[in-house]
């Protein structure tokens, strides 16, 4: 496909014995915001340094814009880096932080001043240019680094996780800046990330990493809606999708939330459910559990609702306009029932989804 | 159990001022949060009401006593800092026995102390254990507990969840809510999170440039904000704010792109210079709604709790909406938008709420 900027496939890469990378494969392609997302400890360093060429590869290939680079030094593989670890050089000015690499990687003058003028107009830092980096807030550096990173004239970009460590509402500021960039330069961004709430709010596509492996790639809105398995359904949503015993026999579902009737094939003898915060009802009905809320952290529009049932701890999202179901918070014990399309099943074993929830029996 | 009154206090540090003539009452037994963005003041202040820095101006009240020139160690209050204070080689028992024992305690009342606090922290079970076994957030649990037992009269915590780990954090709040409301003493607890903040406090303080711009509870603050910063500040995202080229006042009423009804504000409606609109404030539906305003969806996102978070365009005015996650996945091309008046929220030139 021409429009792909960077497909890997088959990557492998072991420490000893110990495996992080399991012939993992994916693309990414031109002219798409792609998030890959997982659990901390998930190989997602070692995977951007691989792409990288930081770090040799035992097998499988890399292939960026049609070229197998897997074996290229890094110089060589005209790849644009946003490190997490943003470093900008005390000595230096910001436009002299920015232009280091270009350097360094001996552009042209017209090509630096070119460059430096495209992202210092995106990242909004020209007012910047000719400070230190001391005199620069904690934002403001960021935005440098991110802008040293996409100094670099090319079409497939790898940022680690820029955001991590900076507190909300700037955050909230950079996604924005990056999603206006990534559209405004119609080019690849491949981004790490561990934070569900930044995955989702950045991605156009979305990768799940677990277990070495990119086990889901596709639209942010079918992985969300359709998890494959429980690393999907867990990395990506938040608050953390609830994850119970269930128990299934012929198709009837048994969790701690009563039996609902459920479609699925499968033969599984270990089953877990999945249930997302927002797959409950608050309220009492034929269906419903006497439960306890432990916490209701205020996120502002909404509220993540912690409660306890039979000593299981589940989340529940209720929105601020929803002012029936926050009255009946107040109260010591609340009835809640889990709405049974939501309930995913899950193969305890392989973690692959078996089925769906249809009915209350 | 005292009030905390800060009467014209006013911080510099040479030529920067940090904290800016504050004149504030911090009711008896209420757990007040001091919350803004880094720089605001806010450390400062609480660093003041410690005794840990003297205000260049000004006279701090514990009740009735000004305790302005009163040293630290005779202040009667607790402190929590952002990186859990233990004591190492020891057990959690003897971590918040330590400072109980200077304050010549039957063995007995000590003993009921400690059971207390750790049973509201969760801590019954670790109070063997060595304080090195523990993870960061079990830490601050015992530096915490350690204050909570000697009984001070005040309690002030200093970004106590910043540097804890996320699994712990949540658990760490929960504690912490419980423990608040229990409590009777009286809590500053500084943060720059504002879900922490909206989760524990009672009041508010909002403070921008060495100043505290509102005080008000989590819900009067998030629905009713003073000023452009208040709206901006609480959320996520902030509110949208609309620019004065989509605003037009014509005698009492007020127009926009965005209405779909035009807004009587009677005699304010001369000094409305911006508005601003919660993202949930905006209903959007992808069937046509007579009279509604027309939007183009030109990105999605996807919140807390499945929500979508849509970015829409009414010609060049941009906002963003959050809607449910049935609406949202639909929401492609055309949405039409309605905006309830109650939702709108006037601005005048210096970005006061009018």
């Amino acid at each position: 496909m021409a429009d792909l900027a960077l497909k890997v496939s088959g990557l492998s890469k072991s420490y000893g014995n110990k495996v992080v990378l399991d012939n993992l494969s994916f693309t990414a392609s031109m002219n798409d915001f792609s998030v890959i997302c997982g659990k901390p400890g998930n190989g997602k360093s070692v995977l951007v340094r691989t792409i990288m060429g930081l770090e040799p590869v035992d097998a499988g290939q890399i292939i960026v814009r049609g070229q197998d680079v897997a074996k290229a030094s890094a110089g060589d593989r005209n790849i644009g880096y946003v490190p997490q670890s943003f470093a900008l050089y005390p000595h230096f000015s910001v436009q002299e932080n920015i232009e280091y690499p270009l350097v360094l990687s001996k552009a042209s003058a017209t090509t630096r001043k070119e460059s430096l003028e495209r992202v210092s107009e995106l990242l909004r830092i020209k007012d910047l240019l000719g400070k230190k980096p001391e005199q620069l807030s904690g934002g403001q550096k960021q935005r440098v680094a991110i802008a040293r990173g996409l100094a670099k004239a090319t079409d497939v970009y790898v940022l680690d996780d820029p955001l991590v460590g900076l507190d909300f509402k700037l955050r909230e500021r950079l996604i924005d800046d990056l999603r206006k960039t990534q559209e405004e330069l119609k080019v690849s961004f491949v981004y790490m990330t561990s934070d569900p709430l930044e995955a989702l709010s950045l991605a156009k596509t979305i990768m799940i990493l677990a277990h070495g492996q990119i086990v889901q790639q596709d639209s942010l809105d079918v992985v969300y809606d359709s998890p494959n398995s429980i690393a999907s359904m867990n990395s990506l949503g938040f608050p953390e999708a609830n994850i119970l015993k269930a128990e299934l026999a012929g198709s009837t579902l048994s969790t701690i939330l009563g039996k609902i009737k459920v479609q699925t094939e499968s033969t599984a003898s270990s089953i877990v459910a999945g249930i997302r915060p927002e797959g409950f009802i608050v309220g009492k009905d034929a269906n419903s559990f006497s439960c306890k809320v432990s916490l209701m952290e205020n996120l502002g529009s909404e509220f993540a609702v912690y409660f306890t049932l039979n000593d299981i701890d589940l989340v529940t999202v209720v929105s601020r306009t929803d002012t029936q179901a926050l009255s009946k918070l107040q109260a010591a014990s609340v009835d809640i029932s889990v709405k049974p399309e939501a309930v995913v099943l899950f193969d305890a074993n392989s973690g692959k989804r078996i089925g769906q929830g249809v009915s209350h029996v | 159990m005292y009030d905390i009154k800060l009467q014209g206090i006013t911080k510099k540090f040479e030529a920067f001022t940090a904290v800016n003539d504050i004149n504030f009452t911090i009711a008896k037994s209420s757990v007040t949060v001091l919350l803004g963005p880094s720089g605001c003041g806010k450390t400062t202040l609480m660093r003041m009401i410690a005794g840990l820095e003297s205000p260049t101006q000004g006279r701090i009240f514990f009740g009735e006593h000004d305790v302005t020139d009163v040293p630290t160690r005779r202040r009667n209050i607790g402190m929590v800092f952002q990186y859990p204070v233990i004591y190492r080689g020891t057990s959690v028992r003897k971590n918040l026995e330590l400072p109980l024992l200077s304050e010549k305690l039957s063995k007995a009342e000590m003993d009921k102390r400690i059971d207390e606090v750790a049973e509201i922290l969760d801590l019954q079970d670790v109070l063997k254990r060595q304080v090195e076994e523990l993870d960061n957030g079990t830490r601050q649990k015992i530096a915490v507990g350690r204050e909570v037992a000697r009984q001070p009269r005040i309690i002030l915590f200093d970004e106590p969840i910043t540097n804890i780990d996320l699994t712990s954090k949540l658990e760490l709040k929960r504690s912490m809510k419980e423990l608040f409301g229990r409590l009777q003493q009286t809590i500053v607890y500084v943060t720059h999170d504002q879900t922490e903040a909206m989760t524990l406090a009672d009041q508010i303080a909002l403070m921008q440039d060495g100043v505290i711009t509102q005080c008000d509870t989590p819900k009067e603050i998030y629905d009713k904000p003073n000023s452009q910063f208040a709206g901006w500040f609480l959320g996520n995202p902030g509110m949208n704010f609309v620019s004065p080229q989509f605003i037009s006042v014509s005698g009492s009423k007020v127009t926009s792109p965005l209405f779909s009804q035009t807004i009587e504000l009677g005699g304010k409606a001369a000094s409305a210079e911006t508005f601003g609109v919660r993202a949930e404030g905006i209903s959007v539906s992808t069937t046509e709604i007579k009279g509604a305003v027309q939007a183009k969806v030109t990105r999605k996102s996807i919140g807390a709790g499945g929500q979508y978070l849509l970015d829409l365009a009414v010609g060049s005015l941009l906002v963003k909406a959050r809607v449910s996650h049935s609406v949202g996945r639909d929401a492609v091309g055309t949405v039409w938008t309605t905006i309830e008046s109650e939702n709108i929220t006037f601005f005048d030139k210096s970005g006061k709420t009018i």
